[in-house]
């Protein structure tokens, strides 16, 4: 798909603005904190109605207002031109879709992919599990509405299994929602191990584009239940009750498990230097992306947040080279981007203001 | 606005389906339009407040100890079609797909809301299971985490499993979350019939 034009009404630091995109190669350049990466943040919203930034969707209209909106032209592989708002209110959300409402959001969900390329990517390979887990739903949640059911329904009886704990239900009570819990749990499992093997496939090919040499890639994924099969983890649950009252929480199950990247068979957080860390989330941005085409058979957009000009000229080649040639592009940076690249449609941002700039202003690349 | 006339409205802004404005009109209209009316309302309020009660038995709705169904005796009283909420009944009868009897909980377990197994109509079904008549317990209970819960909740604690009775659920082919309100006739009798067994 490509992103045609995009409005923004008090998001974050922009009033109004209203972007027309020609071509497939955009680039946004400005000082830091002038609203690069807030468009980025809108553009990015409309795959799963959230942000890739925040979980705090209050911090996402602009200071001093009550509402805030986001609209996309789009064109679509299987949808045609189509037309998304997403209007913020105060506690809530609601998307409209060629001008009518969208009773339920999901629906939306994973419709128009985007995938984001930032420089805080690092934090996925060494950061908190929390990082890594809402990455793989994120993503899982974007390509599988099964999988998506499964985490809201599992999220939901999770919740309720704490609101139990919390009040002293009785084991009988913990059960009943334990056995949801491990019939939905055991579809993240499986799903999450699938994706993550298919995911790895396309890992270390990029890997081997993007670094000069060639490693494996891959995932160690290890549930908190080994065996395949939904009795051990409700007996997991069942054992975790007398911790799991005191805590007045659910301490173990599918939605604390955690991943590691593997480089060489190695876990890459303690054994990969810098640079081969700034690769391997490359890669992996990349093979996301690919792994979305594969299932969906739509294009995702490429949204890259500050990486090109991190790359030194002849990495930032070899990344080209292993972005498909058709994908449309939205890039940011502090310095007008490398010709070398393509022909880039330029906008100079400040102050939450976007002036086109044309010609885009060649740069000889070093 | 009179303090008489804003407590009217209060108390109906509390029915289901009315909101603030609606709550006004038909507020105004009682007493402005067709004043003549009230007492007849008021009426039909006061006598069905003191005729309708829980049925004994089922938990459905009833004028003596038992409701119309199970007084019924054409009525299958060996299956029990376990349900939410009285509107399940009815939409389960406009399908006039079943024949057997009902158990009402009055809800489901809902640790969120506040809702254990105490504030539901357990006690009287747990009589109707051990005075042995039972053979068929049909759970159709909705399609979502607090339905499946109470489902696990009736087959591990309530009803006997492993015996003589035969438990089965439906919700294949119910809308997705929703109850067995919100189906129509020919889906919830598509759903009777493919009920299956449930362990
Ligand atoms: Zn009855």
């Amino acid at each position: 798909m490509k992103v045609r034009a995009i409005g923004l009404q008090d998001f974050r630091n922009v009033a109004g603005a209203r972007l027309e995109f020609e071509g497939r190669l955009q680039f946004l350049v400005g000082a830091n904190g002038q609203g690069k990466t807030n468009l980025l943040e809108a553009v990015g919203f409309i795959t799963a109605l959230r942000s890739f930034r925040s979980n705090d969707q209050s911090s996402l209209v602009r200071h001093g207002e009550r509402e805030g909106a986001i609209a996309c032209d789009i064109e679509h592989e299987t949808e045609g031109a189509s037309n998304l708002r997403v209007n913020f209110k105060p506690g809530t959300k609601e998307a409209w879709l060629d001008g009518t409402k969208v009773t339920r959001l999901a629906e939306v969900i994973g419709r128009f992919p985007t995938v984001v390329f930032s420089s805080q990517d690092q934090q996925l390979v060494r950061g908190s599990p929390g990082d890594r887990r809402r990455w793989l739903d994120l993503t899982l949640s974007a390509t599988d509405r099964e999988y998506l059911k499964a985490l809201q329904a599992y999220h939901r009886a999770l919740a309720d299994r704490n609101a139990l704990l919390k009040r002293s239900g009785s084991d009988a009570e913990l059960e009943a929602f334990e056995r949801v819990m491990a019939d939905q749990g055991m579809v993240l499992i499986e799903r999450r191990r699938e994706a993550l093997a298919e995911l790895a496939i396309g890992l270390t090919e990029r890997y081997a584009m993007i670094a000069d040499h060639a490693e494996t890639a891959g995932f160690a994924y290890a549930p908190q239940v080994a065996a395949p099969d939904g009795a051990a983890l409700l007996a997991k649950f069942a054992g975790g009750r007398a911790r799991d009252r005191i805590l007045k929480s659910t301490g173990s199950g599918p939605h604390r498990d955690d991943f590691d990247f593997l480089l060489h068979e190695k876990p890459a957080k303690e054994f990969a230097s810098e640079g081969q860390q700034r690769a391997l989330v490359l890669s992996l941005r990349l093979a996301q992306a690919a792994w979305f085409r594969s299932r969906s058979k739509i294009e995702p957009v490429l949204l890259a947040d500050d990486v090109l000009g991190e790359l030194d000229p002849s990495r930032r080649e070899r990344f080209w080279s292993a972005i498909p040639a058709d994908s449309q592009v939205i890039a940011t940076g502090t310095v007008p981007p490398d010709a070398a690249l393509g022909e880039w449609q330029v906008f100079q941002v400040a102050n939450g203001l976007f002036a086109p700039a044309t010609p885009p202003p060649p740069v000889a690349s070093r | 606005m009179t303090p008489s006339l804003e407590n009217l409205q209060h108390a109906l802004k509390k029915l289901p389906g009315l909101g603030y404005r609606s709550a006004e009109r038909v507020a105004l209209h009682l007493l402005l339009e067709k004043p003549e009316s009230l007492p007849a309302l008021v009426e039909a309020l006061q006598s069905a407040a003191a005729a309708v009660r829980r049925c004994d038995r089922c938990g459905h709705l009833a004028e003596d100890d038992l409701c119309a169904i199970c007084q019924d005796e054409k009525r299958e009283p060996s299956v029990v079609c376990v349900v939410e909420n009285v509107p399940d009944v009815v939409a389960l009868e406009r399908s006039g797909a079943y024949r057997g009897s009902y158990h009402v909980l009055h809800g489901k377990l809902s640790p969120l809301q506040g809702i254990g197994p105490d504030q539901l109509n357990l006690s009287s079904f747990k009589t109707r299971l051990e005075a042995g008549a039972i053979d068929e317990v049909i759970l159709a209970l909705s399609n979502d985490v607090e339905g499946e819960a109470t489902c696990h909740f009736l087959t591990s604690e309530i009803i006997p499993m492993g015996g003589q009775i035969k438990v089965t659920r439906i919700g294949f082919g119910l809308p997705s979350g929703g109850g067995v309100l919100y189906a129509d006739s020919v889906t919830l009798k598509s759903a009777l019939e493919g009920r299956r067994g449930y362990a």
